[in-house]
């Protein structure tokens, strides 16, 4: 966690606009009766707004992950709609390109999902938590790669 | 354990917003390329999702000026339900479409 110093330096920076809950000068969010009239939710007690990096940070990797999904669904259409079908299996494209589609809408809401616990572990000054979320892309890819294999093997066996 | 002056944060801490307006812009562009996919097979959905991404652009925009630093949950809720309904768009198409022939019929 980076030092209260430093926010105050980027505060004072001018270009930074002031913050909806600066009202409190000096007491910087030790005061349990602030409430911001922010987006959020109001924060407890013992949570602060943290680093504005930090926030823009864990905001760019959600929107990383949206564009993964994005890809995901894009690539299991092109998959059903433009793949030439595999011979022999009419099925083919539509069981590799159905999985990639569920699994971009599965990683967009996943994502959200840690990017709020992130938000509040960040709030709270806790560790933020490892993501799951590679593991779960890297996982469910190998097996529609080996779905796709044994697809083409398949229509290569029926073909003769 | 940095001292101020290692990072260049520090004094620009613009950048970090810059990073995230490019960001927003990236995914801006990523749901108008697949608003263009969608839009020979499905018309009014690619329309749809066009001006999606005209609205995403905006959102990214105004991350730059104003907003410094406050979480957005909004905006990216807006993000992930934009995608599950992209996806479920998709995912009729995949399923509901006659068996399409391909590129080489």
């Amino acid at each position: 966690m980076r030092s209260e110093p430093s926010r105050h330096g980027r505060e004072e920076g001018s270009d930074c606009p002031v913050r909806a809950g600066d009202g409190r000068a000096g007491g910087d969010g030790t005061d349990p009766s602030r409430h911001d009239d922010s987006a959020g939710p109001a924060p407890a007690a013992d949570e602060t707004e943290p680093d504005a990096r930090f926030t823009f940070a864990n905001e760019r990797t959600f929107l990383a992950w949206s564009r993964t999904a994005l890809a995901l669904v894009t690539a299991g259409l092109a998959i059903v709609q433009l793949l030439p079908p595999f011979p022999g299996v009419p099925w083919g494209r539509r069981i590799i390109g159905t999985p990639l589609i569920l699994l971009g809408s599965a990683v967009v809401v996943i994502s959200y999902l840690e990017w709020a616990g992130k938000q509040r572990a960040l709030r709270r000054g806790e560790p933020v938590g490892r993501s799951r979320l590679p593991w779960i892309l890297a996982v469910t890819i190998a097996v529609i790669g080996l779905i796709a294999v044994a697809l083409t093997l398949l229509s290569g066996v029926k073909l003769h | 354990m940095t001292t101020p002056a290692d990072d260049i944060e520090d004094t620009d801490p613009g950048l970090a917003r810059e990073r995230t307006a490019l960001s927003w812009t990236r995914t801006a562009i990523s749901f108008a390329a697949v608003g263009g996919a969608i839009l020979k097979s499905r018309p009014y959905a690619g329309v749809s999702i066009l001006v999606l991404s005209g609205l995403i652009w905006k959102l990214g925009q105004l991350a730059r000026p104003s907003g410094a630093g406050q979480a957005r949950p909004r905006q990216l809720l807006l993000i992930a339900v934009a995608v599950t309904a992209v996806s479920m768009a998709a995912l009729a198409i995949a399923l509901l479409n006659p068996e399409p022939g391909g590129l080489r019929p």
